[in-house]
C-alpha cells in the first residue's frame, strides 16, 4: 500500500503545465488518498477483530486440523491427513506429566471401545525421553498408535500451552473440540467422541 | 516499599513525559525558546527516572524480592546472577520497561548531539521521542505495572523460562530491542522535519547515520536469534517464519529499503514522499509486531503471555497512522521532486527496482503474517501459513534483491551507456557463467545453481570495485595497494562500507542455499560404541554423563566424529539440561562442530540411564558457518559507514579516487 504512496507525490509534480495537469492529479491525489486511508482501517479493523476474538476465546488451533506426521515408538510413521474419514481422538502426553497418568487408562479403555467404529487415537509424546516413555506406555498398557513429537513441531502448530491437551478432529479434518486439561470421566469423553463419530 | 515507589516513579515519568510533549509541541511552533528548553528537560528527567525505576527492579530480581510478582514469575533463588540480571527482559512488564529504558537512552543521545542543532525540529523529535516513551509508560503504568507486589513473601520464584537461559538469549534480545527501538529516532526526525516544514536535505542526511545504528543492531539482533535457535532449539534451521521472527524482521525489509532510496533523494532529490512513508512505516512495523508479540493475536513460541495491553497498541498505532497521513498530505506540495528518473539502465532505477523488491518482501512477510488471522475472521477457519510458503514467496524475491546488488552499484546515475555497461559487466558476468557451468556439472541442481552464481556475480563486482577503486586511488597518491585499500575505505566509507554490508549479504546468502539445499539428515539409536555414517562423517557414541548444576541437572553424551578417510574429527557432545524447577521443558544443547565447509549438528533425543544407548538426530548443515561470519561482517562494514569521514568536504568531489570508478554521466 505504500508503493501508491510514492504516486501520489511524484506523479503529479511532473506536468509542465500546471494549469492542465492540476485538477485531474487533485482527483488522483483524493482517491489514492482514499485508498490508503481505506486499507489501513480495514486492517486496523481486521486486528480489533483478531483482538477480541483473541480474548474471547482461546488463542489456540480451531478450524482445519494442522496436519503432521509423525512416527510410533514402535516404528509405524503416521500421517494425519491420511485419516480423513475416521474421527480422530489426538493427545499430548508426556510421562513426567501427572494428569496425564490420571487420564492414560481413560483413553485407553475409550480407544478399545471405539477402535472397531472408525475412531482412531493418537497420543503425541511433548519434551520426552524415549525410555521414561516407553515405560509409561507399558505401565498402562497404552495399544493405540504413540510417538514423540520430534521438535515439538504438532505442539506447536496445536499451540498447546501444556499437557496433557486433547483434540478431537472429525472425518473432516476439522477441529471439533478440544480439551485443554484432564479428561475427568468417561461420559466427557464419550459427549467429545460422538461429535466426531463418521456417519 | 521501595517498590511502590518505584511504580511512583513510573507514574511521574509518564506526566514528565505528556509535559514534554506539550512543551515539545507548543513551544516549537511558537519558538519559545524556554518551552523549547523545556523539551530537553523532560527528555533528560523521563530518562533518569526510567533508569532509576528500572534500577529498582534490578535490585528486586538481584536480592530475590519475590513478594514482587514479576521477581516471582521470572527468578528464582538458585538462578545464576547473570540471568537474574537479564530476567529485565525475561518477561512481558520487565521487557516493556526495558524498551523504555532503551528508548529514553537514545533520546537522551539524540537530545544531548542535537542540543544546539537544527533547533527548528528538535522540539519535534523531543516531543515524537516523548509520545513513544509516554505511550510505554502508559502501558506500565495501567496495565503491566513490573512492581505489582502480591502482598505476601514466596519462599522461592518460579524460575526463568529455560530456554531464555542460555547467553545468546540474553544478549539477543537486547541487541534486537535495541534496534527496534531506535527505529523510533528516525522516525521522529522525519516527524520532526513534516512538523517543522525543515523538509530539505538536511533531515535526510542526520537521519541516516541514525537509521544505520539501529538498522545494525537490529540485523545483528536477528543473527542472533537465528544463532539461539540453530544452537539452542535442536531442530538443524535457524529460521522458521515464525511471526515473531517476522516481527522482526519486517522493519528490517523497510528500513534497509529506506537506507538505500534515502541515496537517490540526496543525489537526485527524488521520492521524498516515499522515503518519509518508509521511515513511517518502519516504525509503525514496530509497533504492529511489539503488539503482536505481546498481545497474542498470532499463535507463535515466542509470544508473551496474554494480556490487556492489546487494545492500547492498537488506539496508539490507529492514532500515530494518522497523524502522520494528515500531516503528510498536508505536507506534500512541499515535497515535490526536483528530477525525473532519466533512464531504465540508471543507479536510480536500479534503486527503485530494489525498493519495490524490499517492499514486496515486506508485503508479502506481512500478509503470511496475519493471513491465519484474516482467514479466520472471513472464514471461521484458521489456515496457517508455514515456511514453505514463506520461501517460495520470498526465495525469489531475495533472489533477484541478490542480483540487484550485483547489477546497481555498476550503473551509473542518471544513464549508463552501452560502453560503460560492457566494461562494468564483463568480469562478473563470465565470472559468474564460468562458475555455473563449473558447479552445475559436480551437483546439476538449478537453484542453487542459480543463487551460487548469483552469489559469484555479486563477489565479482564487489571485487572490481575495490579494485578499480585502488587503482584510481594509487594513480593520484602512489600508495602501495594496502595504504591504497584502506584509505580508499575510510575516506569512502558510505560506498565501501556498503560493498562491505554487501558481501556480509552474500555470505549469508551462501549459508541459506547450502542449509536449504544441501543438508542432509538421519534420526538413529546408537548403541555404546556403534557408529552410524552421515554424508561422508562416520559419528560414534562413546558414552554418556551427567552432572548437577546450581539450578539444573545436564546430560551430555559423546559423540567421536571421523571424517571420510577415517581421520578423527574430534569429539562432539550434544546433551539435554533438565531444570529443577521445570523438569518438563528440557533444553537440548547441540553437539556442534563448525567448519567452513559444513557444520555437523548432533541433537541428544533421548537416552538409557545407564548409558549404553542413545537416540540422537544428526544434521550435516554444509556452509552454515558462513551466516555468522557474515553477520559479523556486516557489523563491521556498517560500522565503516558510519565511522565519521576524516575528510568530509573530500567525499563532495566527484573527482576524488573512489568516485572515479563511479564511472557513469
Amino acid at each position: 500500500m505504500t508503493d501508491n504512496l510514492s504516486l501520489t507525490g511524484d506523479i503529479p509534480t511532473v506536468g509542465p503545465d500546471e494549469n492542465q495537469t492540476v485538477a485531474p492529479a487533485n482527483r488522483r491525489v483524493t482517491i489514492w488518498r482514499l485508498i490508503i486511508i481505506g486499507l489501513i482501517i480495514v486492517f486496523v479493523g481486521f486486528l480489533v477483530v483478531g483482538l477480541e476474538r483473541t480474548n474471547k476465546s482461546d488463542w489456540r488451533a480451531s478450524g482445519v486440523a494442522p496436519d503432521f506426521t509423525f512416527t510410533t515408538f514402535d516404528g509405524k510413521t503416521i500421517h494425519l491427513a491420511d485419516l480423513k474419514g475416521k474421527g480422530v481422538v489426538l493427545n499430548f502426553w508426556a510421562s513426567w506429566c501427572e494428569p496425564c497418568r490420571d487420564e492414560a487408562k481413560l483413553l485407553e479403555q475409550a480407544w478399545q471401545r471405539e477402535k472397531g467404529n472408525n475412531i482412531v487415537f493418537l497420543g503425541l509424546d511433548y519434551l520426552d525421553q524415549e525410555h521414561a516413555a516407553q515405560a509409561y506406555l507399558k505401565e498402562f498398557g497404552i495399544t493405540y498408535a504413540s510417538g514423540p513429537d520430534i521438535q515439538s513441531a504438532a505442539a506447536r502448530q496445536y499451540g498447546i500451552t501444556g499437557v496433557p491437551e486433547t483434540f478431537f478432529i472429525g472425518p473432516d479434518g476439522t477441529v471439533k473440540g478440544y480439551l485443554l486439561k484432564q479428561l475427568t470421566s468417561e461420559a466427557e469423553l464419550t459427549g467429545y467422541i460422538d461429535a466426531i463419530r463418521p456417519q | 516499599m521501595i517498590f511502590d515507589v518505584g511504580y511512583l516513579i513510573l507514574v511521574t515519568a509518564l506526566l514528565l513525559a505528556v509535559f514534554g510533549v506539550i512543551a515539545g509541541f507548543w513551544g516549537g511552533r511558537q519558538r519559545h525558546p524556554s518551552l523549547v528548553d523545556s523539551s530537553f528537560h523532560a527528555v533528560y528527567a523521563v530518562a533518569a527516572l526510567v533508569l532509576l525505576a528500572a534500577s529498582i527492579l534490578w535490585y528486586g530480581l538481584l536480592t530475590d524480592k519475590f513478594q514482587v510478582n514479576y521477581v516471582w514469575n521470572h527468578s528464582e533463588k538458585a538462578l545464576p546472577t547473570f540471568y537474574k540480571f537479564s530476567a529485565l527482559w525475561g518477561g512481558q512488564a520487565g521487557s516493556l520497561l526495558f524498551w523504555t529504558l532503551i528508548l529514553s537512552v537514545y533520546s537522551v543521545i539524540v537530545a544531548t548531539m542535537f542540543r544546539r542543532k537544527q533547533l527548528g525540529q528538535m522540539p519535534f523529535v523531543n516531543a515524537v521521542l516523548l509520545i513513544t516513551s509516554g505511550f510505554f509508560l502508559t502501558l506500565l503504568v495501567f496495565a503491566e505495572n513490573p512492581f505489582k507486589q502480591s502482598g505476601f513473601l514466596p519462599p522461592d520464584g518460579q524460575g526463568l523460562n529455560p530456554l531464555l537461559q542460555n547467553y545468546w538469549m540474553v544478549i539477543h534480545p537486547v541487541m534486537l530491542y535495541t534496534g527496534y527501538v531506535g527505529l523510533a529516532v528516525p522516525f521522529a526526525f522525519a516527524m520532526g522535519a513534516l512538523f517543522s516544514k525543515n523538509l530539505g536535505n538536511q533531515w535526510v542526511r542526520t537521519v541516516r547515520r541514525w537509521t544505520l545504528i539501529p538498522w545494525v543492531f537490529l540485523g545483528a539482533g536477528i543473527l542472533m536469534g537465528s544463532q539461539w535457535a540453530y544452537m539452542e532449539l535442536g531442530w538443524g534451521g535457524y529460521w522458521a517464519w515464525d511471526p515473531v521472527e517476522n516481527a522482526s524482521f519486517l522493519p528490517w525489509l523497510t528500513a534497509t529499503a529506506f537506507l538505500h532510496s534515502i541515496i537517490i533523494q540526496e543525489r537526485r532529490g527524488i521520492l521524498k514522499v516515499w522515503n518519509v512513508a518508509l521511515i513511517a512505516c518502519t516504525y509503525f512495523l514496530v509497533i504492529l509486531g511489539t503488539f503482536t508479540t505481546r498481545s497474542g493475536i498470532i499463535e507463535s513460541v515466542h509470544s508473551f503471555a496474554r494480556s490487556s495491553v492489546g487494545i492500547y497498541f492498537l488506539v496508539f498505532l490507529s492514532i500515530s497512522i494518522i497523524t502522520f497521513l494528515w500531516l503528510l498530505f498536508d505536507r506534500l506540495p512541499l515535497l515535490r521532486s526536483e528530477n525525473e528518473i532519466d533512464s531504465v539502465s540508471s543507479r536510480e532505477s536500479a534503486f527503485l527496482v530494489n525498493n519495490w523488491l524490499f517492499t514486496g518482501l515486506a508485503f508479502s512477510t506481512l500478509w503470511g503474517t496475519f493471513f491465519p488471522m484474516f482467514s479466520e475472521i472471513l472464514t471461521g477457519r484458521r489456515i496457517s501459513v508455514n515456511a514453505p510458503w514463506f520461501n517460495k514467496v520470498n526465495g525469489p524475491l531475495f533472489l533477484l534483491l541478490l542480483l540487484m546488488m550485483g547489477v546497481g552499484p555498476l550503473l551509473g546515475w542518471r544513464r549508463t551507456s552501452a560502453e560503460v555497461m560492457r566494461k562494468q559487466f564483463t568480469w562478473p558476468v563470465l565470472g559468474a557463467v564460468l562458475f555455473a557451468g563449473i558447479f552445475a556439472y559436480f551437483s546439476p541442481r538449478l537453484y542453487p545453481t542459480i543463487g551460487l552464481s548469483v552469489c559469484v556475480l555479486v563477489i565479482g563486482t564487489i571485487i572490481q570495485e575495490f579494485v578499480r577503486g585502488v587503482i584510481a586511488r594509487r594513480a593520484v597518491t602512489n600508495e602501495n595497494p594496502v595504504a591504497a585499500l584502506f584509505s580508499l575505505t575510510r575516506r569512502n566509507g558510505q560506498r565501501y562500507g556498503g560493498y562491505i554490508v554487501h558481501l556480509a549479504i552474500v555470505m549469508i546468502g551462501v549459508a541459506v542455499i547450502g542449509n536449504t539445499f544441501y543438508q542432509s539428515t538421519t534420526n538413529v539409536n546408537l548403541r555404546k560404541d556403534q557408529s552410524v555414517s552421515l554424508a561422508g562423517y562416520t559419528l560414534t557414541f562413546t558414552g554418556l554423563e551427567s552432572e548437577h548444576t546450581s539450578n539444573r541437572t545436564e546430560f551430555s553424551a559423546h559423540v567421536a566424529v571421523f571424517g571420510p578417510k577415517g581421520q578423527s574429527l574430534g569429539t562432539v557432545s550434544p546433551g539435554r539440561n533438565i531444570y529443577d524447577k521445570t523438569p518438563d521443558q528440557p533444553t537440548s544443547e547441540v553437539g556442534l562442530r563448525m567448519s567452513p565447509g559444513d557444520d555437523i549438528y548432533v541433537v541428544l533425543n533421548g537416552w538409557q540411564d545407564d548409558g549404553s544407548s542413545a537416540t540422537f538426530t544428526i544434521f550435516i548443515n554444509p556452509l552454515t558457518v558462513w551466516m555468522w561470519i557474515g553477520g559479523i561482517v556486516l557489523v563491521l562494514g556498517t560500522l565503516i559507514c558510519i565511522w565519521p569521514n576524516p575528510a568530509r568536504k573530500e567525499e563532495r568531489m566527484p573527482a576524488q579516487a573512489g568516485a572515479l570508478a563511479d564511472t557513469a554521466a
